[in-house]
């Protein structure tokens, strides 16, 4: 598309819109500026991502937030953690099992001296907290363990010390924000059924 | 009728020194009175707890009848006036230290049940101590009444802010036999009943005792203040009874169906009877039977063809029921001691009569603060973990426009235009301390 007519689709835009974008990124080139222009005179479309907050910290779009925490390894915790992953081939399967997990990753950084723990939840992340230190203990402490200063699932401090790693997201997208992953799982339930039916049907 | 356990083993928790609401079970009929008092002098509200702590009923023998019991509840602004030591107060949970009000995000109290429509004194900082009297005759209720109040009279430096009667048969303003369903609590000698499963650890509703982790919960300090202690959780609300009745006459078109659709929020019929026991038409014989009513599960009903998923009683405490998210029910267990107040509403009115009526929600549990935030924000107000995405509690969430209630079945129901059925007027968190623990209270801090 020609600068002129880019230009002309800026100028299209909300006066509210075109100040808001002039104002912080008066420097960046038109088709920039038309594109985040447009996204923001989008308000359906904004306000279905609106980004909240997910309790203490973290970012929530809709129903999912994220989590995303540096923790400082003790030593040899990279290296067992490490061994653990391989045993499952990287595969944490079972952790479906939690209902409220989107995803999670596990990365080593600075030579194996920090661990990032970055996921997307539904929620709020602490009012299942408890129900991991009576239903998951071992596996919460097996996996955070190797975290110096862990003060064990059990510890009424767990809370505060996850938080005291958290670093919030600045952005956070999620392309259904009103989609839990219970939500997801019913609606595989029930194109499962529609596709049989149609199968059945023909 | 009697719906409640005995005492057939040997008790081993200390229930000489835990307080009596822990463990015995309301009356039926029931009488009785909230009242809440402001403390203005530290040392005035400490004499106060001096006088008063001979008339709050401990829980030994909690299953032998006595006409009335007193139990007394503090707030953590109520220990702060009590001049409490800072390292005390500093040990009480975080969100128990700042209140309901300040919490009423995480309890999803917003619009009509926020802070600010709340009536006095409820969030107002100056709730500083419960004491209900709960009685089986009317002359027991005045007499425990007349007795705390006589103190009261004694002690300047102390106000009564409020005091609300409540009263019932054992049925709430909405016709349904309520507070029967209660966890069995391992220690307190408690028969078991039908349907009761494992008892629950001690310390998920003492503190001091082993709870569900293995391991006692934490607990304020020093032991004397925390031991035998737990939490208490209040929340008042006004039923609008009529506008029930009204949703099942405009979507019910006979009484047997206006029956079930009833049953089907609230997941029992009015006489108690469990739709997981009798599916189609209420069977008193059930509701009256204590080793029946709640002798049932719903592992065999995944789909909430009998239960519905979102019912009152199945949300609430889903016993067996498989959860869409990892939850241990057993931690989510509260006793209830809640009261109501006001005169029932026949089924059949449908108009409002204006009328103070409802029902007071008590919890107590060592967790109960936690527990009602996660109830609130889980169970109550989202259907997410029975996979029910944004639909809420038929009875209790605060509904918004265009709200709906899925009956299941072949084919399922959709019932539109659900309303919130029970607006909050208010509430507030409350600690409630062992009997040497109100001793310890009423003793001028010694730093």
């Amino acid at each position: 598309m020609s600068q002129q007519s880019l230009e002309q689709r800026f100028q299209g835009l909300p006066a509210t819109v075109r100040q808001k974008v002039d104002a912080v990124i008066d420097d960046a080139k038109v088709a920039l500026k038309v594109r985040v222009g447009e996204l923001l005179a989008d308000k359906d479309e904004v306000a279905e991502h609106a980004v909240t907050t997910a309790g203490r910290v973290g970012a929530k779009s809709g129903e999912v937030s994220e989590l995303t925490a540096i923790m400082p390894l003790k030593p040899g915790g990279a290296e067992r953690l490490r061994k653990f992953f391989k045993l499952v081939d990287g595969n944490l399967a079972g952790a479906g099992d939690v209902g409220t997990l989107h995803n999670m990753r596990f990365v080593f950084l600075d030579g194996d001296t920090k661990l990032l723990f970055a996921t997307a939840y539904d929620g709020e992340w602490d009012p299942y907290i408890d129900d991991f230190a009576t239903k998951i203990p071992e596996m919460m402490d097996h996996l955070f363990g190797n975290v110096e200063g862990w003060p064990g699932i059990h510890s009424p401090e767990v809370k505060d010390f996850i938080v005291q790693y958290q670093l919030p997201a600045e952005a956070w997208f999620v392309a259904h924000p009103n989609l839990t992953v219970a939500g997801a799982t019913r609606l595989k339930r029930l194109d499962r059924t529609v596709q049989s039916f149609l199968t059945e049907l023909n | 009728m009697d719906l409640f356990r005995r005492l057939t083993r040997r008790p081993t928790l200390e229930l000489d020194d835990i307080q009596a609401a822990v463990l015995r079970s309301r009356p039926e009929p029931y009488y009785g009175t909230h009242a809440i008092l402001e403390i203005t002098d530290a040392a005035l509200g400490r004499e106060l707890l001096r006088r008063l702590s001979p008339r709050i009923t401990s829980a030994a023998r909690w299953d032998e009848p006595v006409p009335a019991w007193t139990m007394l509840a503090i707030s953590y602004p109520g220990l702060v006036a009590l001049g409490v030591p800072e390292s005390s107060l500093a040990s009480f949970p975080a969100n128990f230290r700042a209140g309901m009000a300040a919490r009423a995000e995480r309890l999803r109290d917003t619009g009509p049940n926020a802070p600010e429509h709340w009536e006095f004194p409820f969030g107002t900082g100056r709730a500083h101590l419960a004491i209900s009297v709960y009685a089986d005759s009317e002359q027991a209720w005045q007499a425990a009444v007349e007795g705390y109040a006589r103190e009261l009279d004694q002690v300047p430096g102390v106000r009564l802010l409020s005091h609300q009667d409540f009263g019932a048969t054992g049925f709430n303003v909405f016709g349904y036999r309520d507070g029967f369903a209660q966890p069995a609590v391992e220690g307190s000698g408690a028969e078991t009943m039908p349907g009761d499963g494992r008892p629950i650890r001690p310390g998920e509703f003492v503190l001091g005792y082993p709870s569900e982790t293995g391991q006692p919960l934490p607990m304020p300090s020093p032991d004397v203040l925390g031991r035998n202690g737990t939490f208490v959780v209040f929340r008042k609300y006004h039923s609008h009874v009529a506008a029930f009745n009204r949703f099942l006459h405009d979507h019910a078109g006979t009484p047997q169906e206006r029956d079930l659709l009833g049953a089907k929020l609230v997941g029992r019929w009015r006489s108690g009877a469990p739709l997981a026991l009798s599916p189609d038409r209420d069977d008193p014989a059930i509701g009256d039977d204590p080793t029946r009513l709640n002798d049932f599960t719903y592992s065999g009903d995944p789909r909430g063809l009998r239960t519905p998923l979102g019912a009152h009683t199945r949300r609430m405490n889903p016993r067996d029921a498989k959860l869409a998210i990892l939850t241990d029910t057993r931690i989510r267990r509260i006793i209830r001691r809640g009261t109501s107040y006001g005169d029932p509403v026949a089924e059949d009115v449908t108009r409002d009569d204006g009328k103070s009526r409802g029902l007071d929600f008590i919890a107590i549990s060592a967790r109960a603060v936690d527990t009602v935030e996660f109830l609130q924000s889980e169970w109550v107000n989202s259907g997410n973990f029975v996979g029910l995405d944004k639909e809420k509690d038929p009875l209790i969430s605060r509904q918004d426009d265009g709200a709906r209630f899925t009956v299941p079945g072949t084919p399922p129901r959709r019932v539109q235009g659900i309303q919130s059925f029970n607006t909050l007027l208010g509430g507030e968190y409350f600690f409630m301390p062992s009997l040497s623990a109100i001793a310890w209270l009423s003793r001028e801090p010694s730093t």
